[in-house]
């Protein structure tokens, strides 16, 4: 026992002494600490118990781990369980339940609570549960409706669920929005091209200054016709607004053409063929069945003689 | 006199070919050819097939055939089922003996148009000279047919056909890898061998084995797909049952994706994957050019159907083939882009037009090529016309004409129906070049597109003689004439029918329209060339009420010719339009010509315009003496001519108001340039705001206003020219300083929003800034772009704001060459830069089309360096020429770096130029960095420069001399560059000929010794006589004119054997296979019972050939040969030597071969040598003609006191097959 406490009490004060003092101010840590500080006692005691005359501190340290995983798991399940059955506070029955799941013989309990060799320990130390921070509040909370229960919980704080909407006169000189959109795209551009020149590798035209007008470094790409002669995604959406926008007042056939180009290319052929719709005499539609162009063919298979 | 003899019987012999139509330069006609192409390797780059050629002899005893076949691995020949042992020399692979000293280019240009003509198809030559088994040719008189099987192989093609490889991951088809054909004029001896010439037509069969993934597209009619045993590959055949020439066939493969035309389901395009909705778009419109040219010329499309492709890294914008046209990938366009949509049509309605004549009409020869230029060219016109209106027309035709007088006031005149009677290079009808026109191989590219222009522009003069109806009778005669020919089964003379001459033309022109157009035709196509130069000026008589006009010309200068005959004149007077038809005559300038309106008392009255449109016109500014507003020449421009009228400012004023014709407009506008005045200035706003006005004359004018108005700007009145037109146009009524959202619905005004801002950026202040306000004004334009709402591209418009701001720019005030820094750059420029460098940024991100927007930004990086705002450092360029950028990104980055070089006389960036020359995998973009080069040389040769240096003489003439050798175009590029850089004679840089030489060369003639390397001696042969003019070296002149045949003559016949008989065994040097020469030929060697008329060239080696015994060891003997033209360019001398080895060659030169010569070989060298002797001696008799001749040559040349005329003297040329000294 002396040993026991001895070599437990300079792993507490290795552990928690540091910090203990520093962390004096905050009750939280006291709170633990002194938990803990008991939990080590208790497993100096049951060593003792034991008849073991000393332990190493590591030892208990761990053993003091071991006891507080064993604690807490049973807090844990034994919560789970009530609230499994929707109460709020575990019962006798929960733990029970909780410590048969883990394996414990409930039954050996009594008896070994009631041994002889059984040493009593102190109570430890009173200090002050930690308060939990109260989440701020803000406005009045709203009372319960006649229809909900009283005992229903309370409503949230107004901010969490009341939507303000912002609303503001719209801009409507001609001038000023022109002015404003210019503005906004010219600074979106400007700060993304400046973040894809930081980020990669770029081209300066000053010797004595990298890092102004920094170009994206030329980047040669495989099959670069692609990216040159194919619309970018913005513009053939643009098209589409535009082109159901504009759509009563543009009968030419232009616009008509223009549609084709949201076709899926990769269309079966054979549907790939037909022409825009409402641009081909109706003639000729009918007849679109019956195409025969050699390369629509299928391809044959070999013959199995082959010539040659 | 025997000479002169033979000259009369050719004389002859060609009015009788006129007479009887086609004449095949060979003993045989080919009749059917089949293309087997069984694997296409993308990965190597290679091509294994075979071709089969039905041949009909034309002659009894046909024991030789000669075919086209460049850079291609032949394996084995069979004629018949019988192996047959062939000769493969190609003397273009290296055009000078590479270890030559020469190196002036009259020299280097009559021994590539040698060369040429050694392989020509169009006399009967080839590369490929194949020996029939003399079990075929020895079974009698019947004329059998011959099946000609030839094995072959490409590796890595340098040209003829060109492969796409992009380098990512994936399967070849995931790629998009691709591989074409191409070629300048007839190349197609580059992938198959064949008769590579548009005179020999035949029926083809295609197979070609792909890639299951792949689509082969090729000429004719697709018959069936049919996969191979592994289902991995399939093959395409192809069938083209019209009589086609060799030239016209090509083929395109990959993955490509097809689209059937919706219109006419016999149309297929294909276009590379992803690209199928552009493809939809661009070839949506296409049958209308169909219908269109099938209306005009009454004519159904003579193929059964028609295919395009579109590849990438294609060689030309536009190639037509038989029934398939081949594109650039670039011209396909989304319906969003508005300046591409011309462009495509009009090379659509181009190709389609070549498809009737170039494709389907084929040419007699190549100097007919004009005729099928022509009217290709004429009817796409007529096009342009009914689809883009008439003043496009007008202006098109205009512009041509401005460019083909620019280019033959340059370079000197184009002569379209070149012909040589003497065949001999004193008759160059063109001495002017730096190349001959005798084929189209030696052509300059700039030469040959002025070519086309000019032979269109003459059509269309006939036309002006003939009527359009009349010329739409002679096509449709021509076409019909064609396609009764086509259809008929192999006859000797049907399929002639179909090959196009100029006789057959003009005739079928006076039968239709019964109208004489010789003297038109000996203008502006026979035997002469050049452009009329004509200066006008009046001046009214007001007693007789007389317009005196005075005519005159400058026919001296180069490039100009004398015109004499009928020239249209209008006067608009106050009382009408009148045309007056005046008589160009040898001596009469002056003109007199009646005017009908008396006086101008009635001011109130409108005045009828041509058209017969009356208008009301301020006549406050006129004289009031002259009833005269304005007078043209030519209107109708029915001349080839430049026209520098003179007339009072006011009159060009009203002309450009009233006078309803756009080219009178643009005259207008171009001499009002002349005159800073604010009358001027109204004028030109006036038409700018007129929106009936043709939209490109109003672009016009705002350049000339842009002029004049810093010609008067001390004057100016007003805010800056065009600022407050713009702001009326196309900015927003309430707040003016901003415009509007793009809208480009109205084109006209679209182009127009679009140049404006670029003249404006031209103005200047008396500090000969750009204006502030200009400036701030574009940069507005640009800051308040708006494209969201509008349904086109803005990237053609964003590019224009940046060449606006480009043309802002200024010379910085240079304080003596200080390093530009950041800090000192001045605050516009700065932010003009910053705008420069977010536009490039973007461009990263979101690309437009084409990449408009980074070639504009080049362009303009490169004028801030110039102008000395930016340190001036090609980094950036160079990081954007790089392959694997678009194209035209490409090419503006090499504009700037060509620049750079010029303006820096950077030898380093020279270098990296031309290294990119020999080495970028892209044709086109190489043919266009030597054009840059041309267009802007670092040096030329009337300047001294540190660039010019004897190395990169050397680098240049092996340019030309052997590194092109695969690609006609370029070599010609190389040509045209190097005449740029050093002109004609040797290039200054180089050291001085050693005097000592002539003597040495003496020593030389007495060593006798065969095996001594020739080619000091020979240079300096070839080289002194032309260097004379240059250096003055008058104790070389006086002993090579002491003695001038015998040392020159005697060195390049022994002193070289290699090359000397090398020589002898293809067409002799300076004489053209032209019908005469070989008479002469086969009357001297007294043989006169055999057929070799036109196959006189390979008569030498007739007798090697018979000597060859083995055919196994001869084949593979040339196998082992063969192995080096297949890697052109690193060895082709010694594959140049192939033929030396087998006919009288030491065996020195060959270390590497001795090993796998048999002892066989080794016997017919002795032989070879002893024949080789008894040649000689053979010849030595015809050499006292050729000596007599050549005096005859050398007094001419010296009365002409042509400094360059030596060099096409029989004493460089004809030289080489003379005797020998050794003898």
């Amino acid at each position: 026992m002396q040993m026991g406490d001895s070599s437990a009490a300079p792993g507490t004060s290795l552990n928690y002494g540091g910090r203990g003092a520093k962390a004096a101010s905050s009750p939280a840590e006291n709170y633990q600490l002194a938990r803990r500080r008991t939990l080590q006692v208790v497993v100096s005691a049951l060593l003792t118990e034991s008849g073991f005359e000393s332990a190493e501190k590591a030892a208990v340290e761990t053993l003091t781990e071991m006891m507080q995983s064993y604690i807490t798991e049973i807090g844990r399940c034994a919560k789970t369980y009530c609230e499994h059955t929707a109460r709020s506070v575990p019962t006798l029955s929960d733990t029970v339940v909780t410590l048969i799941e883990m394996g414990f013989n409930v039954d050996t309990l009594p008896v070994y609570a009631k041994r002889s060799q059984r040493m009593v320990i102190t109570a430890p130390p009173v200090t002050n549960a930690p308060v939990t921070p109260k989440s701020l509040s803000a406005g009045q909370k709203r009372t319960h409706p006649s229809h909900i229960p009283c005992h229903f919980p309370e409503f949230p704080d107004p901010h969490t669920y009341i939507k303000t909407p912002t609303f503001r006169e719209p801009v409507s000189d001609y001038q000023v929005v022109r002015e404003k959109a210019a503005t906004q795209r010219r600074d979106v551009e400007r700060a993304l091209t400046r973040f894809m020149a930081k980020t990669g590798e770029t081209q300066s035209l000053f010797k004595d200054d990298v890092s102004a007008f920094p170009l994206i470094a030329a980047r040669p790409s495989a099959i670069p016709y692609l990216s040159a002669l194919l619309p970018s995604e913005l513009e053939l959406q643009s098209l589409e607004e535009t082109d159901s926008s504009e759509q009563d007042d543009q009968t030419d056939s232009e616009n008509a053409a223009g549609n084709v180009i949201n076709d899926d290319p990769s269309a079966d052929k054979e549907n790939s063929v037909l022409p825009p719709s409402g641009v081909v005499p109706s003639a000729k539609v009918s007849e679109d069945n019956v195409i025969d162009n050699p390369y629509l063919r299928p391809v044959k298979k070999p013959k199995v003689r082959r010539k040659k | 006199m025997l000479m002169t003899l033979t000259l009369q019987q050719q004389a002859a012999k060609m009015n009788r070919k006129k007479d009887k139509g086609f004449e095949s330069p060979r003993p045989f006609k080919l009749t059917h050819q089949v293309v087997c192409i069984n694997n296409i390797n993308f990965q190597r780059k290679s091509v294994i097939g075979y071709v089969e050629l039905t041949i009909f002899p034309t002659v009894v005893n046909l024991n030789r055939i000669k075919l086209n076949s460049k850079q291609c691995r032949i394996y084995r020949v069979r004629v018949n089922e019988l192996e047959a042992p062939f000769i493969y020399n190609d003397p273009t692979l290296e055009v000078c003996h590479s270890e030559s000293k020469q190196r002036n280019l009259n020299y280097f240009s009559s021994a590539y148009t040698a060369a040429v003509s050694a392989v020509d198809p169009d006399a009967g030559n080839g590369e490929l000279v194949i020996k029939v088994p003399s079990e075929l040719w020895k079974q009698g008189d019947d004329l059998k047919v011959l099946k000609v099987y030839i094995e072959f192989s490409l590796d890595q093609p340098k040209g003829g056909l060109h492969f796409v490889v992009p380098d990512v991951e994936g399967s070849m088809a995931e790629r998009g890898a691709h591989v074409f054909s191409f070629g300048y004029q007839n190349s197609t001896r580059f992938w198959f061998p064949c008769v590579d010439s548009y005179s020999e037509l035949c029926t083809w069969k295609l197979e070609f084995t792909v890639d299951a993934s792949m689509v082969a597209v090729s000429c004719g009619d697709l018959m069936e797909t049919i996969y191979t045993h592994d289902m991995r590959k399939k093959t395409f055949h192809y069938v083209l049952p019209i009589p086609t020439a060799a030239p016209n066939i090509s083929l395109a493969v990959g993955p490509f994706e097809i689209l059937v035309d919706p219109y006419m389901h016999e149309v297929t395009h294909f276009c590379l994957p992803q690209l199928l909705p552009l493809l939809k778009h661009s070839m949506s419109y296409l049958h209308e050019i169909f219908e269109f040219y099938e209306e005009i010329l009454t004519c159904r499309y003579p193929y059964s159907c028609f295919k395009t492709v579109f590849v990438d890294e294609a060689y030309v914008q536009v190639s037509s083939y038989a029934s398939m046209s081949i594109f650039s990938t670039n011209l396909l366009h989304s319906p969003t882009i508005i300046d591409q949509t011309p462009q495509t049509r009009r090379c659509l309605a181009q190709a389609l037009a070549q498809q009737f004549f170039g494709c389907f009409i084929s040419r007699m020869s190549w100097a007919d090529e004009w005729v099928l230029k022509g009217i290709s060219g004429y009817i796409y016109g007529l096009y342009l016309k009914k689809t883009f209106g008439v003043n496009e027309y007008r202006h098109w035709i205009k512009e041509e004409l401005d460019r083909i007088v620019v280019y033959e006031l340059k370079m000197g005149g184009v002569l379209l129906h070149p012909t040589f009677i003497g065949g001999k290079e004193k008759d160059n009808p063109t001495p002017h070049l730096h190349f001959s026109i005798k084929h189209p191989h030696t052509l300059s590219w700039e030469y040959f597109r002025m070519f086309q222009c000019k032979a269109h522009l003459v059509m269309r003069l006939i036309e002006n003689r003939i009527s359009m109806e009349f010329m739409l009778q002679v096509f449709n005669k021509l076409l019909s004439l064609a396609s009764t020919a086509s259809s008929q089964k192999y006859q000797s003379h049907m399929w002639s029918q179909m090959l196009l001459s100029t006789h057959a033309f003009l005739k079928s022109i006076s039968n239709v329209s019964g109208k004489d157009i010789g003297p038109l035709i000996k203008q502006w196509v026979r035997d002469q060339s050049g452009v009329v130069k004509f200066f006008g000026s009046f001046a009214f008589n007001r007693k007789r009420n007389v317009l005196e006009l005075e005519i005159r010309q400058d026919y001296t200068s180069s490039g100009t010719q004398k015109y004499v005959g009928p020239i249209k004149v209008t006067v608009q007077e106050l009382d009408g339009s009148f045309n007056h038809t005046l008589q160009i005559e040898e001596n009469s300038l002056k003109h007199d010509i009646p005017c009908h309106s008396k006086s101008r008392r009635n001011k109130k009255k409108k005045i009828p315009l041509m058209n017969g449109e009356e208008v009301d016109m301020d006549l406050s500014a006129m004289d009031a003496d002259s009833p005269l507003l304005w007078i043209r020449i030519d209107p109708d421009m029915s001349i080839l001519r430049k026209v520098e009228f003179e007339q009072a400012d006011f009159m060009w004023q009203y002309q450009l108001r009233y006078e309803r014709d756009v080219v009178a407009q643009e005259e207008a506008i171009t001499a009002l340039e002349k005159f800073p005045t604010p009358a001027s200035r109204l004028a030109l706003t006036d038409i700018l705001e007129q929106e009936q006005c043709f939209y490109k004359v109003r672009m016009q004018a705002c350049f000339c206003l842009a002029k004049i108005a810093n010609a008067m700007v001390s004057t100016w009145q007003g805010p800056p020219a065009m600022k407050s037109l713009f702001t009326r146009m196309f900015c927003c009524k309430s707040c003016p300083n901003i415009v509007r959202t793009n809208n480009f619905i109205n084109f006209q005004s679209y182009f127009l929003q679009k140049t404006m801002p670029v003249a404006m950026a031209l103005l200047r202040d008396v500090q000969n800034l750009c204006p502030k306000d200009v400036l701030n004004f574009i940069l507005d334009l640009i800051k308040y772009n708006d494209n969201r709402k509008n349904k086109f591209s803005d990237n053609y418009y964003r590019a224009e704001l940046i060449e606006a701001l480009t043309n802002a720019l200024t010379p910085a005030i240079s304080i003596n060459n200080e390093v530009r820094t950041v800090e000192n750059l001045n605050p516009d420029v700065r932010l003009i830069l910053e705008e420069i460098t977010r536009f490039l940024n973007m461009e990263k991100l979101l690309p437009s089309f084409r990449n408009t927007i980074t070639v504009s930004c080049l362009k303009a990086i490169r004028q801030l360096q110039k102008n000395g705002h930016i340190p001036s450092d090609p980094s950036l360029f160079r990081a954007y020429a790089e392959y694997g950028h678009f194209v035209d990104v490409r090419l503006s980055a090499l504009e700037a770096l060509v620049d750079y070089t010029t303006v820096e006389r950077s030898s380093t960036d020279l270098q990296w130029l031309l290294d990119l020359v020999q080495s970028d995998p892209v044709h086109y973009v190489r043919h266009k960095v030597l054009g840059m080069l041309s267009r802007n040389p670092p040096f030329t040769k009337a300047a001294d420069s540190g660039l010019c240096t004897e190395a990169l003489v050397d680098q240049l003439w092996r340019l030309m001399n052997s590194g092109t050798a695969h690609e006609w175009r370029l070599r010609c590029d190389a040509v045209n560059l190097y005449y740029t850089l050093f002109g004609l004679t040797r290039p200054s840089c180089l050291p001085l000929p050693e005097l000592g030489l002539v003597l040495n060369l003496k020593e030389k003639k007495a060593v006798l010794n065969p095996t001594i390397k020739p080619e000091q001696g020979t240079s300096v042969a070839m080289e002194t006589p032309a260097s004379i003019g240059v250096h003055g070296v008058g104790m070389s002149y006086s002993a090579v004119d002491e003695e001038p045949d015998p040392v020159s003559l005697g060195v390049c016949g022994v002193g070289q054997p290699p090359q000397g008989l090398k020589r002898k065994a293809e067409t002799p040097l300076g004489s053209p296979p032209e019908p005469g020469q070989i008479l002469q030929h086969t009357d001297d060697d007294g043989r006169p019972g055999r057929y070799k008329i036109r196959f006189n060239p390979m008569e030498d080696e007739d007798i090697d050939m018979e000597t060859v015994h083995d055919s196994q060891a001869f084949i593979h003997h040339h196998l082992n040969l063969l192995e080096r033209p297949s890697t052109p360019g690193k060895e082709p001398p010694l594959a140049e030597q192939t033929l030396p080895s087998m006919s009288a060659a030491p065996v020195a030169p060959f270390s590497k071969d001795a090993a796998s010569l048999s002892s066989k070989h080794g016997g017919d060298h002795a032989h070879h040598h002893h024949h080789h002797h008894h040649e000689h001696k053979k010849k030595k008799k015809k050499h006292k003609h050729k000596h007599k001749h050549k005096h005859k040559h050398d007094s001419k040349d010296r009365d002409r006191e042509n400094p360059y005329a030596f060099s096409n003297s029989p004493a460089s040329g004809r030289s080489l097959r003379s005797p020998s000294l050794s003898d």
